[in-house]
């Protein structure tokens, strides 16, 4: 029998009021591979993260993180899955009443209870470092720029040394050359932490540098699972149109 | 008219959640003594100063009137009556509303609009009982001392305008002010503001933690918990004093 995927969607429907947001979604990311969502606006692709991180519930079909069922798990099952996962939000949402201290220490206090205060500390700073944050411990969001807000969510993210890593616009908001330092960060974590990432991104130079397969969403259907190259020759047009990097 | 009946119906099970929440483990320690500190602490200046000025302003408005009758005696009692009685509960409620209630309904609705709350919940924490559960059990007991901050500077106001209109000591003043106090007529309405801080925290929370609509939502958030709560704060005034009457009759003579 093979190893149970990272993540895994069967059969997912998810509506919001009159509105279907995933409609019959299916699709499997492997341990240790990178996988891109994109599409335009409004198809799912956030509501797919925040699927698997057990925030919001399908209607139907079943969510899993590697053999569990996050869907039908207890909250007690859902938080020791969500111990291994890191989140990076599309605003970073850094506690904006916490140092940057406290926000990374927060998983750790929460998830973590084995750890001392003193570890946490560690933990924490070896994590700013590994971002380039070590600096700005003591800041309060409000003190960061947009870069280093994102950085810094990364780093929250990280703490935890999530074997699987759920991303959410990393280079929304942010110029080219800053967008690209927060690729390089992702390509790092992929390889040191040997983790699992779902990155949803609208930028496709990024998505075909970190992505290791690209899915793409339309009106909540997934039209389109592969590597770029594979996606490239794609019969479906608005495939082809998401990913073209002109 | 079904719309509002729905929407008093939606505050009072979010209120009546909190309240269960508040006795249920895992009690947010951290996040209680923060709210302690924000809206007990930093609500003090703001007390302090009002509660003094207006107790200078009371004690001046009745100097005139009961100079007329020879009565001048009855300021310091006139203005502890006043204060311990209503105006005390009543302005501290009304001032708390003010800056609490829209830092509450700000602050939770601009934690949801950039994720915030969805990072707690992605951390198996309670958001409920982090953000809404410590500031409505942080309402509830620091309401009663930001009234006594309040009698008191307005008690201090009230004999400074006293010193400087008539040169009366210290002992005299407090004498006069304290002769008619009765714990009946202290303790259940400075006791009373509790129920004035619940309205405040669950009001501001509801509107903050269920907003869905972006920067306009905290703003509007921030605006109906400042209106809404200070308005049944004093609808509520009407039914607890009557309560208090009711419970401890020699007050209503």
């Amino acid at each position: 029998m093979s190893d149970p995927a990272a993540v895994e969607f069967q059969h997912v429907f998810k509506t919001f009021g009159d509105r279907k947001v995933l409609d019959d979604v299916s699709f499997k990311v492997n341990e240790g591979e990178a996988l891109c969502i994109m599409g335009r606006s409004g198809t799912g692709k956030s509501t797919s993260l925040r699927l698997m991180i057990g925030l919001l519930k399908p209607d139907s079909g079943r969510v899993c993180i590697g053999s569990e069922d996050i869907v039908h798990s207890s909250e007690e099952d859902l938080s020791r899955v969500r111990r291994h996962m890191g989140f990076l939000f599309q605003s970073a949402a850094l506690l904006d009443s916490f140092t940057l201290e406290d926000n990374l220490a927060l998983p750790l206090r929460r998830l973590d209870k084995s750890k001392s205060p003193a570890e946490i500390k560690r933990a924490v700073d070896e994590t700013l470092e590994r971002v380039g944050l070590d600096l700005d411990i003591a800041k309060m969001p409000s003190e960061l720029s947009g870069g280093m807000r994102k950085r810094a969510g990364l780093a929250r993210a990280l703490v935890l040394h999530p074997k699987l890593l759920l991303v959410d616009e990393p280079s929304s908001g942010l110029d080219r050359i800053t967008a690209s330092e927060i690729d390089d960060l992702l390509l790092k974590v992929k390889k040191e932490y040997c983790s699992t990432l779902v990155i949803v991104t609208h930028d496709v130079r990024g998505a075909r540098r970190v992505g290791d397969r690209i899915a793409v969403l339309d009106q909540g259907r997934l039209i389109g699972l592969g590597t770029a190259a594979e996606l490239d020759k794609s019969d479906h047009e608005i495939v082809r149109q998401l990913i073209s990097e002109s | 008219m079904g719309r509002f009946f729905t929407f008093i119906g939606e505050v009072s099970s979010f209120g009546l959640k909190a309240l269960v929440g508040a006795f249920r483990p895992p009690f947010e320690w951290e996040f209680f003594m923060i709210q302690i500190q924000e809206i007990g602490w930093r609500s003090l200046p703001l007390i302090l100063s009002a509660g003094f000025a207006l107790g200078v302003v009371l004690s001046m408005h009745t100097r005139g009137t009961l100079v007329q009758f020879g009565a001048e005696a009855l300021i310091p009692s006139l203005q502890s009556a006043s204060f311990f009685n209503e105006l005390g509960p009543l302005i501290t409620a009304l001032l708390v509303a003010g800056r609490v209630g829209a830092g509450i309904g700000a602050g939770i609705a601009n934690m949801r609009v950039t994720e915030q709350i969805d990072a707690i919940e992605s951390l198996s924490v309670d958001s409920f009982k982090m953000l809404v559960v410590t500031r409505i059990v942080a309402c509830i007991l620091i309401l009663p001392m930001l009234t006594l901050f309040m009698d008191f500077a307005s008690m201090a106001g009230g004999f400074l305008a006293e010193y400087f209109a008539s040169h009366i000591s210290l002992q005299l003043y407090l004498d006069r002010a304290f002769k008619t106090v009765e714990w009946a007529n202290f303790i259940p309405p400075t006791l009373k503001t509790s129920v004035f801080g619940l309205i405040i925290a669950t009001v501001s929370g509801y509107f903050g933690y269920t907003t869905d609509e972006g920067s306009e939502g905290v703003q509007r958030a921030a605006t109906n918990s400042v209106v809404l709560s200070s308005l049944l704060i004093i609808l509520t005034d009407v039914v607890l004093v009557k309560a208090i009457f009711f419970l401890f009759p020699r007050n209503a003579v």
